[in-house]
């Protein structure tokens, strides 16, 4: 794949293809397809082991799709050469050595990937995190480990972000942060793909809605046609996921 | 080199690396105060027995400290990663996974090469510097290659240690099966009905720097049938085989 022509007509959209994830007999991602725009928020929405996060670490390379695929920028992700200038993500806070300092949880990332270390110092004062950045990550609240995660996938300045549960933890003050982090993201012109739970939070921050249930898709809409057709976006999640709330389906 | 240079922060930004550096380097002092108590013995023991004094080489018996540390932090280099999920990572930010296997294997292997020859020739020194007026000390010259050989199984232990996290994924396993192949299975080995006994200890890795190098094994638990070629093979393959299955497993895994 090394040398794939370039698709600026799919720079910076998400594409998810027939994509179907089983772990034995389970089906955790079950021909799912949508895509992810550019220029929006896009709500990742459904039920606890509705397959969000397979699907996000399928997209990720970091699982392999049973069958299907998962593209960004008109790629496999896997193809991607320094993929923290192309696609920045935060899928587990709790995800860092916990004796390693902020500062040096960073600084691996962007060596990593040949970016300047300058961009460490810069993202760190993004998040709110530079007079901490010398401590240990894993004396920080869920809150701050967070924000760190966020820095992390910013590193790259990538067009492409992926967050997984990033409000968990935030304080009202850092869950408002959050919310006009995502919409600068988004008019920033990148492609912002945010999972939550929080629905009045995600009313508030999303464009763009992606419902899945069971592995499937559910429904792929705008903020603005669930809440027309159901009065908030709530009663439209929990309407239309009623039948698919299942737990222990995936891992 | 991206990926080595990350590599290498991750291995020096934990405190706990600092400590198994210590611990290895701390054998230098075990070999001071083994000196030590030989010399007090010495000087306590009538002159008749003075004569006929011996004591093991101070290296080899200090040297299962930086080999069971650096084997430890080559273990701990991949597996914490697995432990935090941090592994997603390291592989989301490096999608071919296998230069993430190869750094680690060059920044620990890299550090065993630093920490086995200090530990092993510093110790040799103290012998030397301490020892030599009452016990047999064998000459610098003559002791050279085996010195040399036995410094490399720090860094084959640090690699072995790697190879098994990569494969194990699990810091106790991969402990456990270390821990087992410096003590138990050589233990189990030794008692073994001959000539079981001295086949398996000839592959031992324990057995294999004094068969590479073909010193006479004074009072050694291990079997000597490998040739020297043969032994440096079977030094490598300690360390290649593990590696190699790591670096097999690591792409195609779920993470």
């Amino acid at each position: 794949m090394c040398g794939a022509p370039a698709f600026p007509d799919r720079e910076g959209v998400i594409e998810v293809k027939q994509l179907t994830k089983r772990y034995g007999r389970a089906r955790a991602v079950d021909d799912l397809s949508f895509t992810v725009q550019p220029g929006h928020v896009t709500g990742f929405l459904g039920p606890n082991g509705a397959g969000k996060s397979t699907t996000m670490r399928l997209i990720l390379g970091l699982d392999t799709p049973t069958s299907g695929e998962a593209l960004v920028n008109g790629r496999r992700y896997a193809t991607l050469g320094r993929p923290l200038h192309e696609v920045g993500a935060l899928l587990d806070a709790n995800a860092l050595h916990p004796t390693r300092s902020a500062y040096n949880h960073l600084l691996w990332m962007a060596r990593s990937n040949g970016i300047d270390p300058v961009r460490v110092a810069e993202v760190l004062e993004q998040v709110g995190l530079a007079g901490v950045a010398r401590k240990k990550a894993g004396g920080f609240s869920l809150g701050m480990k967070q924000r760190l995660g966020i820095a992390a996938a910013l590193l790259g300045d990538p067009g492409v972000l992926l967050f997984d549960e990033p409000v968990n933890g935030l304080d009202p003050d850092g869950v408002r942060w959050i919310r006009d982090l995502m919409r600068s993201l988004a008019a920033e012109g990148r492609t912002v793909l945010l999972s939550s739970h929080l629905m009045s939070e995600m009313a508030l921050t999303a464009d763009r809605i992606v419902i899945v249930g069971r592995g499937r898709l559910i429904v792929e809409t705008s903020v603005k046609d669930l809440t027309e057709r159901y009065d908030s976006l709530e009663s439209a999640y929990l309407a239309l996921t009623a039948g698919s709330v299942e737990y222990g389906a995936a891992r | 080199m991206n990926v080595l240079a990350a590599e290498w922060l991750k291995i020096r930004s934990i405190r706990s690396n600092h400590l198994i550096l210590a611990i290895s380097l701390g054998a230098i002092l075990l070999a001071v105060a083994v000196a030590m108590s030989a010399i007090a013995m010495y000087d306590s023991a009538p002159a008749s027995m003075r004569a006929g004094a011996r004591i093991a080489e101070l290296e080899e018996v200090v040297l299962i400290v930086p080999q069971l540390a650096m084997g430890i932090m080559g273990v701990l280099a991949i597996t914490s990663e697995y432990a935090t999920g941090l592994i997603r990572t390291s592989f989301a930010l490096v999608p071919g996974r296998r230069p993430v296997l190869a750094a680690k294997s060059v920044v620990v292997g890299g550090l065993g090469l630093v920490v086995g020859p200090v530990v092993v020739f510093a110790t040799y020194a103290v012998s030397w510097w301490m020892l030599e007026s009452r016990y047999p000390v064998a000459g610098f010259a003559d002791r050279l290659p085996t010195l040399v050989t036995s410094s490399l199984t720090v860094a084959v232990y640090a690699l072995l240690g790697l190879g098994l996290g990569a494969v194990l994924r699990s810091a106790a396993g991969a402990i456990a099966i270390l821990v087992g192949l410096v003590y138990v299975i050589p233990m189990i080995v030794g008692n073994l009905p001959e000539p079981w006994s001295e086949r398996l200890g000839s592959v031992m890795l324990g057995a294999l720097p004094r068969e590479i190098t073909g010193e006479d094994l004074t009072s050694s638990v291990y079997g000597a049938l490998l040739s020297p070629f043969a032994a440096a093979v079977a030094l490598v393959l300690y360390a290649a085989v593990p590696l190699g299955s790591g670096l097999l497993l690591i792409r195609g895994r779920d993470v």
